[in-house]
């Protein structure tokens, strides 16, 4: 009694949250649907001197990466060598659900794997250096 | 001439400077004759006194007394007052009292809230409306209304508008929803699904039939209709759950199925349901129950009465005298009434499970730690607590059976591995979970404390990325609840919270944590992943959360344990704002085409015109001149029959001259050009083919569907009108070939087959403002002009055109109206018996100062802008940082503005709120 499948141009994949961890005060998770200057000056007002926090995270994933390379340099720039950048890059793996979702035969796939770039600049303040 | 002399005698006794400006009339004061003075004085005194003696003012007599001889409790004693004014008094203190409730003050307050009296008015007052289980917690911080036959509550009475928006964003919002109505179905697979197929539509979504949904593991969403009777006469959308399999792989097994509508429109579902199954004998293992607790109730509300009336009771009575016992579930059932109906053909059995089933929804982020930390799984358990009672006897039961005790296990093990996961929306849909947790009164906080994500269950492990891509097995759906009798056991073997604290007061080491050991119940509950935000582009999955079910008489046991986790609890309010920035239809108010949604509208109207009545007119918006036709309800019906004529005139005039039609396909031609043109052949093929088939359908009931207007729900359809709703070009839109999805263009074929199929089509539209403003309730939703388009491309920060002013041509015959009642009532006091005939002749309706009387104009062109549609939801979005509006637009309206529309331009409306005449520039969107 099962509905037949629809065919394949038809499900509609529906993105889900790519997983991420719990967000401590330092982490700055970069997108692309806040205007710029706003997260620059977010990531300035954590690093600044009520900001309370000595070292950030800025990560990006995807579409996100450069800019999260461009918030990072451009701190660097306006920091006038105070402040040091150790990123790193890593792979994330993201789930897609599809929708309508159903086989005919066997388990039907919930979701399909997709991996994805994704950059982690930690920026803290550098040693005076000599 | 006496009154001047009154005057003169007055002045004779008074004042006595001006005498010889007055000499003159002592000549004729001398001459009146004395009888006709002394009447005149006799008149005005009675007059006087008479003015003396009634007060006329409201207040009452002590009121009226000079300050300096006001006493205290004057008001209680009415023999502080002066004698003369004791008469008054008492009379006054009379009408009081009989104004007054004969209310229970015989009683005093001590014996009011005495426990035994107070269950005794809880269940009395539980008889017109439902309480849910939680009513008291949310009665003493909610505002609670009535509705659908229950007692709600709307909103905290804190201010908390955008406390809840935070927590539904970034914590963890709680709401009760066990006013949601659950109807079970139980029957032969195959026969449930032939019957319920012909009330859904593939075209829709995913039916009952869908196999994920089938087979137990996701719930499934969909809209009902009457049967057969796809795409109009909708019942309202539902949720269901089918009861995964037990894996005996019987083919023909009987199915359980669970669907959860919304209470207004549970009446007409249940009715189209045992309609179309051929249930109508009711089954009467259900109505014993109930009946038996009535009859104890009675005997103990007589014993509870008889108690309350002797002050002190004596000790043998007291022992007699059992404590009532409190509503669970529905107290407004009728004792004799089944809830249950067979058929006899095909043995489905069709139940009516309100209030039997709780249901609590957690929305945000952090409803997993509120989960995880809340409630501890069931340990296993392999001997009885107690010989005699039937606690917990069914999970001993189930421990002795090793398969189910690694099914328990894997079940528990899913469950902690949700504490890695950060975010309800990283699962699948609808994920189904099933659980047998032990008491969560158990380990409750001392204080209300906020669950944190613990960072170190994060562990990039497999276990984690396997049930995020692959979802919860089909076993671990199943749950305990679904067996009633499980169910009733586990609601009849409570441990009550008095007993409870009296075994936390009995620790040894005080406020150490209880161990019941097997005397800890064990509760079967279900979770239930909701989808947040699955349409559109921006904030995926946002509002995500779980639904928890519980059997019922758990209520606050699982209510106070999520609240002390810091979940933040909110109203049917803050449930319309979660709907409204998920951009879904809420229930009632956005199915205009159902039963439900037509009441609702109307008993929104009634509301806003009364509160509208209440102004003095000239303090209120003069909807005529605003150019506003119906600021309280929305002619759906009308709207849709205007833009038939419309087109219907619009077609002859094309036909005549194809200019129009030319500039249209030139537009289109555009991004024409990107897609390989055999592709374009194919899908058109294919759209025509399945647009005769529509047309052919149409066409069987053609008759029908001129009948009234529905709302179009077809995804194909709504697919292919989000892509011609995008611009096609322009700044910051990248370059999305409508190839891609295998979308066809906007030509006059593909558009004539929709006009011809969907004359009468409401289309469901989201609109976020370009800038300022905010858009209300039954703001109008316009088509701008060109004028319109060449301006804001003028000037960027052109804030939209204004409506000119209109006139008022009511206003005259109001007045005039008004002139003759007051006319026709003076020729009433004369007693003229023809003034009344003629009253009765002309009584036209009423017309009111500021509102358009009942026959409509064209509602499309009555303004300077051509109206598409209305606003059911609006205001400023806390989470998109603008004014959004959800409404709905007519289908030929919307085709027509899109085809004359500038590709830059494309989905570019006007918005205008009823109350104002300035257009606002939004952005169209229909998201699938």
């Amino acid at each position: 009694m099962a509905e037949p499948a629809p065919p394949a141009e038809e499900l509609a994949l529906r993105r889900r949250l790519p997983p991420r961890l719990p967000r401590r005060p330092g982490d700055v998770y970069v997108n692309m649907q806040t205007d710029f200057r706003a997260q620059l000056s977010r990531c300035r007002k954590l690093l600044g001197p009520g900001g309370g926090c000595a070292e950030i995270w800025i990560h990006g994933l995807g579409l996100a990466i450069h800019r999260a390379i461009n918030i990072a340099l451009q701190l660097q720039a306006a920091g006038a060598g105070a402040l040091r950048l150790a990123p790193s890059t890593s792979t994330v793996e993201l789930a897609d659900g599809l929708e309508p979702p159903g086989h005919p035969d066997g388990r039907p796939p919930l979701a399909r794997a997709r991996n994805n770039s994704a950059i982690h600049i930690r920026v803290c303040r550098a040693p005076p250096t000599p | 001439n006496t009154s001047m002399c009154w005057e003169i005698n007055v002045k004779d006794y008074v004042c006595t400077h001006d005498i010889e400006g007055c000499a003159g009339c002592w000549g004729s004061f001398q001459e009146m004759p004395a009888s006709t003075f002394a009447q005149a004085r006799a008149a005005e005194i009675n007059a006087m006194l008479k003015a003396v003696t009634q007060k006329s003012s409201n207040s009452l007599v002590f009121q009226t007394l000079p300050r300096h001889m006001r006493r205290r409790a004057m008001s209680h004693n009415i023999k502080r007052l002066p004698r003369r004014l004791r008469e008054i008094a008492r009379k006054e203190a009379e009408k009081a009292v009989h104004q007054k409730k004969e209310h229970s003050k015989n009683k005093c307050r001590k014996a009011r809230r005495r426990h035994v009296n107070l269950v005794v008015e809880f269940n009395r007052r539980q008889k017109k409306n439902i309480w849910l289980e939680t009513h008291i917690w949310h009665a003493k911080r909610f505002h609670m209304v009535k509705k659908w036959g229950y007692c709600l509550g709307d909103r905290p009475t804190t201010k908390s508008y955008r406390a809840c928006y935070r927590a539904m964003t970034k914590h963890c919002l709680l709401q009760d929803l066990s006013y949601y109505c659950c109807l079970e179905l139980n029957g032969k697979e195959e026969e449930l699904l032939k019957v319920l197929a012909r009330m859904c539509s593939i075209d829709t979504g995913p039916t009952f039939a869908a196999v994920p949904c089938l087979s137990g593991r996701l719930q499934g969403s969909l809209v009902l209709y009457r049967a057969d009777r796809y795409p109009e006469d909708v019942l309202g959308p539902i949720t269901f759950i089918w009861k995964p399999k037990d894996g005996s792989g019987i083919p023909y097994e009987t199915r359980q199925l669970w669907i959860w509508t919304h209470p207004s429109l549970k009446q007409d579902i249940l009715t189209e349901l045992k309609a179309v199954f051929q249930c109508s004998e009711p089954v009467e293992t259900c109505s014993p129950e109930p009946i038996v607790t009535l009859l104890q109730e009675e005997k103990q509300t007589d014993v509870a009465m008889s108690v309350s009336k002797k002050r002190k009771r004596e000790d043998h009575e007291g022992e007699k005298a059992v404590p009532v016992k409190k509503i669970i579930g529905d107290g407004t059932r009728v004792p004799l009434q089944s809830y249950c109906w067979t058929s006899q053909t095909t043995g489905v059995v069709i139940s009516d499970l309100t209030m039997e089933i709780l249901r609590y929804r957690l929305i945000g982020p952090l409803s997993h730690c509120v989960l995880t930390e809340a409630l501890k799984t069931a340990s296993v358990q392999t001997e009885m607590a107690d010989a005699e009672t039937e606690l917990n006897n069914w999970w001993v039961e189930n421990c002795k059976n090793s398969e189910k005790v690694s099914l328990h296990q894997r079940q528990e093990a899913i469950f902690e591995l949700l504490q890695g996961i950060s975010s309800p929306s990283e699962i699948a849909a609808g994920t189904i979970l099933g659980l047998t947790v032990g008491d969560p009164r158990v380990n409750l906080p001392k204080k209300r404390s906020k669950a944190m994500p613990n960072p170190e269950k994060y562990q990039d492990n497999e276990k984690v990325r396997q049930l995020l891509l692959e979802g919860v097995p089909v076993e671990c759906a199943h749950s305990f609840i679904w067996d009633q009798t499980i169910c009733k056991n586990v609601t009849e073997n409570k441990i009550p919270e008095q007993d409870l604290n009296h075994m936390r007061g009995e620790l040894l080491v005080p406020g150490s944590q209880l161990d019941l050991g097997p005397r800890e119940s064990k509760i079967p509950i279900l979770l239930v992943q909701q989808p947040g935000k699955v349409a559109g582009e921006d904030r995926p999955g946002w509002g995500s959360g779980w639904d928890i079910y519980l059997p019922k008489g758990w209520g606050m046991a699982f209510w106070i344990p999520f609240v002390y986790r810091g979940a933040r609890v909110g109203g049917l309010q803050e449930g319309l704002k979660h709907s409204e920035y998920k951009r879904t239809p809420h229930v009632p108010n956005d199915f205009p085409d159902c039963p439900a949604g037509i009441q609702f509208a109307k008993e929104l109207e009634n509301i806003l015109l009364e509160k509208f009545k209440r102004r003095p007119p000239a303090k209120r918006a003069n909807y005529v001149k605003l150019g506003t036709l119906a600021p309280f309800l929305c002619p759906w019906g009308q709207l849709t029959k205007d833009w038939e004529v419309r087109n219907k005139t619009q077609e002859e005039s094309v036909v005549t001259s194809s200019a129009d039609s030319k500039s249209c396909a030139t537009e289109s031609q555009v991004p024409c050009d990107l897609k390989p043109g055999l592709m374009i052949e194919d899908s058109q093929g294919d759209m025509m083919e399945e647009m005769t088939k529509i047309q052919n359908l149409c066409k069987e009931d053609g008759a029908a569907t001129s009948s009234g207007f529905f709302v179009l729900r077809s995804r194909k359809l709504l697919k292919q009108l989000s892509a011609w709703c995008r611009p096609t070009c322009g700044k910051g839109q990248r370059a999305r070939p409508a190839s891609k999805l295998g979308q066809k263009e906007m030509t006059e074929d593909a558009l004539l087959p929709i006009f011809k199929c969907y004359p009468q089509v409401l289309v469901w539209v989201s609109l976020s403002l370009l800038r300022k403003g905010s858009p209300e309730l039954h703001a109008m939703i316009c088509i701008p002009t060109q004028e319109d388009y060449l301006q804001l491309n003028k000037d960027q920060l052109f804030c939209g055109p204004q409506e000119p002013k209109h006139s008022d041509i009511f206003k005259h015959k109001i007045l005039k109206l008004k002139e003759r009642k007051k006319n026709n009532r003076k020729a009433l006091e004369s007693g003229a018996s023809d003034a009344l005939e003629a009253k009765a002749v002309e009584e036209p309706k009423e017309l009111i100062l500021g509102l358009w009387p009942d026959p409509l104009p064209d509602v499309t062109s009555h303004c300077s802008r051509i109206l598409l549609g209305f606003v059911t939801q609006g205001d400023f979005s806390l989470a998109a940082g603008c004014g959004e509006a959800l409404g709905f637009v007519n289908l030929t309206g919307l085709l027509h503005m899109l085809s004359s529309q500038p590709a830059d331009k494309k989905g570019l409306v006007l918005l205008r709120t009823p109350a104002s005449l300035q257009y606002r520039f939004a952005r169209l969107n229909i998201e699938v």
